[in-house]
């Protein structure tokens, strides 16, 4: 006896339909198999679904029973089958209709409960785009297909109270449409800007990064608050707009970072790697391709602390996603993208043990040592990074000083200041897609929208010959000047707003 | 010496489990099936099922359950000497009601038993 119940795998950031077919043969040495590629956490399914059967009261059959995930040729990993090959099982010997147009999706525990199971999101999106009524997922994971209209999402708790739906004894109540309002402003970042003691330059800088989503390089000896600062940033980040919204779940359900019972992400993500990760940790990848950190940060910001301390090839296999703001992966079972348009935050020492060019300390690093330590922070990877900056260390005296007596700003006025200039860009992008702030412009953008006066283009062009600029770096001081424009209120870049986006780029002097 | 008395025992144990089968309604069909695979204990009807029964005896608890002695390897050889049995008896096997079971039977060390366990279907 056969039966067919329909599901989904996820390869790369796609849902693919994928049907469970179940057979029953009471002939033959009775047995459970999976076929159709699964991997070890399917093929594990055998174990768990036998189990939470039985203890939700229902016989698991005497039969040999056969599963085939089809098509055959995806490969299927994860844990999510199990619900599907329950179900078909169950239909089969017990007196159970599986509705036509549903899909059933979700990890079981042993005891016949459904577990918080990742891509519920991406299910959803599947069921809508392939005009399937229902879906049948884990309670604690359904709100994540909440914000998804056009689909009845069944929170489902364990199997006792499926069967009793389906068998339309004691229904489950589907779930109520969440709509989605505005991004969320209640955040509280683990710094604020306010608890840092002078920086102001830096604090420029990060606000100005920002606004514009640009790249930025801090330099500075141990203790200058490198890592504090860049830790604050989650608290001036503009909020994500819906589109981006949608864009950011979708990674978070694949990798499964969306807690349970949580619903679309409205913050900015913040990924802080380790400077042990691998290229893969990294950038993505694995025999089935996965977001790396770099596509987690996406419309977020991706934090390197002790840059030069990452792996030389992972830090050079960023400069592609870098530029294009897209990762594609491609394995001998096929190829994926993953988009990674993040904000890059890097912090470094300036040589190995962090003094050089420090008036306090003495460097003890030798010539050699630090050409070393330098080198890992290649042209290629330096001209990709919009703002560099030094942070120097803070003198005692101004550590010393009452708090309520400096002028420091707190997040939330920086936040405001942020907004603004984002909504400036969000208006000037309309017409683009995929494109919300300056340093998402491509070079044909930056020729449409951007119109230099006369005095700046004459300051960016001796700018440019003085310092040996690349190409790459003239437009990309374009876009920082822009944004230095977005936050003064302006709709023209002046010759002021080019100038301080210079002073950010000219070469760092380390001596 | 030992080994002989092993043999003695294990054939006890056979007799024991079939006497114990048959009160549940099994009919018998063959015992000590024997090739180069492996061995089959018994095998015996259950309706319209043919069992495959491994028959596993211990004297005393010192040295471990009899359930302990059947593993995964273990059904693995009965399912291919009951395979190669059905052919040579001209069975098709996937158009029979196959089973494997066990019988695990626990005596005390003055012969009596202590307990008889029926478990069904293994594989």
């Amino acid at each position: 006896m056969l039966s067919v119940v329909r599901s989904s795998a996820t390869y790369g950031l796609k849902a693919v339909e994928i049907d469970v077919e179940v057979n029953v043969a009471d002939k033959g040495f009775p047995g459970f198999s999976v076929v159709g590629m699964p991997s070890k956490a399917v093929d594990e399914a055998r174990e768990r679904v036998k189990t939470a059967l039985t203890n939700s009261d229902i016989e698991f059959p005497m039969a040999k029973i056969t599963v085939n995930l089809a098509p055959a040729d995806i490969p299927k990993e994860g844990s999510f089958y199990d619900l599907p090959i329950a179900v078909g099982i169950m239909s089969v010997c017990r007196d159970i209709k599986i509705p036509a147009s549903a899909y059933f999706y979700g990890e079981l525990s042993l005891d016949g409960s459904l577990r918080h199971t990742r891509g519920v999101f991406l299910l959803a999106l599947l069921a809508k785009e392939n005009n399937v009524a229902d879906i049948y997922v884990p309670r604690m994971s359904a709100n994540e297909a909440a914000t998804i209209t056009g689909v009845n999402i069944f929170p489902v708790d364990n199997l006792k109270n499926l069967v009793l739906h389906l068998r339309g004894k004691k229904l489950i109540e589907p779930l109520k449409n969440i709509i989605q309002d505005g991004a969320d402003d209640l955040i509280t970042p683990e710094f604020d800007l306010s608890e840092i003691i002078g920086q102001e330059f830096a604090k420029r800088a990060l606000e100005i990064a920002a606004a514009g989503g640009h790249n930025l390089l801090m330099m500075g000896p141990p203790g200058a608050g490198k890592t504090m600062l860049s830790r604050a940033v989650p608290g001036i980040l503009p909020p994500l707009t819906a589109e981006e919204s949608l864009e950011v779940t979708k990674i978070f359900s694949i990798t499964g970072n969306i807690p349970p019972g949580g619903c679309l992400i409205r913050q900015r993500p913040f990924m802080w790697p380790h400077h042990t990760t691998s290229i893969v940790g990294l950038v993505g990848g694995g025999p089935i391709p996965r977001p790396g950190q770099i596509s987690m940060a996406h419309r977020g910001v991706l934090f390197l602390d002790e840059f030069p301390e990452f792996s030389r090839k992972a830090l050079e296999s960023m400069r592609q996603p870098l530029e294009d703001g897209i990762v594609s992966i491609s394995r001998a079972s096929g190829s994926v993208s993953f988009p990674a348009k993040f904000m890059l935050i890097a912090a470094a020492n300036p040589c190995p043990c962090g003094f050089l060019g420090d008036p306090k300390h003495e460097c003890k690093c030798g010539l050699a040592q630090i050409d070393r330590y330098q080198k890992k922070l290649s042209g290629p990877i330096m001209d990709r990074i919009d703002l560099h900056l030094t942070v120097p260390a803070v003198e005692v005296e101004k550590l010393m000083k009452d708090n309520n007596t400096s002028i420091t700003e707190k997040s939330e006025a920086v936040r405001l200041r942020v907004k603004l200039a984002r909504n400036m860009q969000l208006k000037r992008f309309k017409d683009e897609p995929g494109i919300v702030c300056n340093a998402d412009m491509k070079n044909k953008q930056i020729k449409k929208y951007i119109k230099l006066d006369n005095p700046s283009s004459l300051l960016l062009k001796m700018a440019v010959n003085k310092y040996g600029l690349s190409a790459r770096t003239y437009f990309r001081m374009i876009k920082v000047a822009r944004t230095i424009a977005d936050l003064d209120k302006s709709q023209e870049i002046y010759e002021k707003h080019v100038a301080e986006a210079l002073q950010y780029r000219v070469k760092i002097n380390v001596d | 010496m030992a080994k002989k008395f092993n043999f003695i025992k294990g054939r006890d144990g056979e007799n024991e489990a079939k006497i114990f089968l048959e009160k549940l309604g099994f009919k018998f069909v063959e015992a000590n099936y024997k090739n180069k695979i492996g061995e089959i204990d018994l095998i015996m009807t259950d309706g319209d099922t043919l069992v495959f029964v491994e028959v596993k005896l211990k004297t005393g608890v010192n040295s471990g359950n009899p359930e302990d002695m059947i593993d995964t390897r273990k059904l693995y050889q009965i399912k291919r000497t009951a395979e190669s049995w059905a052919v040579e008896n001209g069975l098709n096997i996937y158009k029979q009601k196959l089973r494997i079971d066990a019988v695990c039977i626990v005596k005390k060390t003055d012969n009596t038993i202590e307990r008889i366990n029926h478990y069904k279907n293994l594989y």
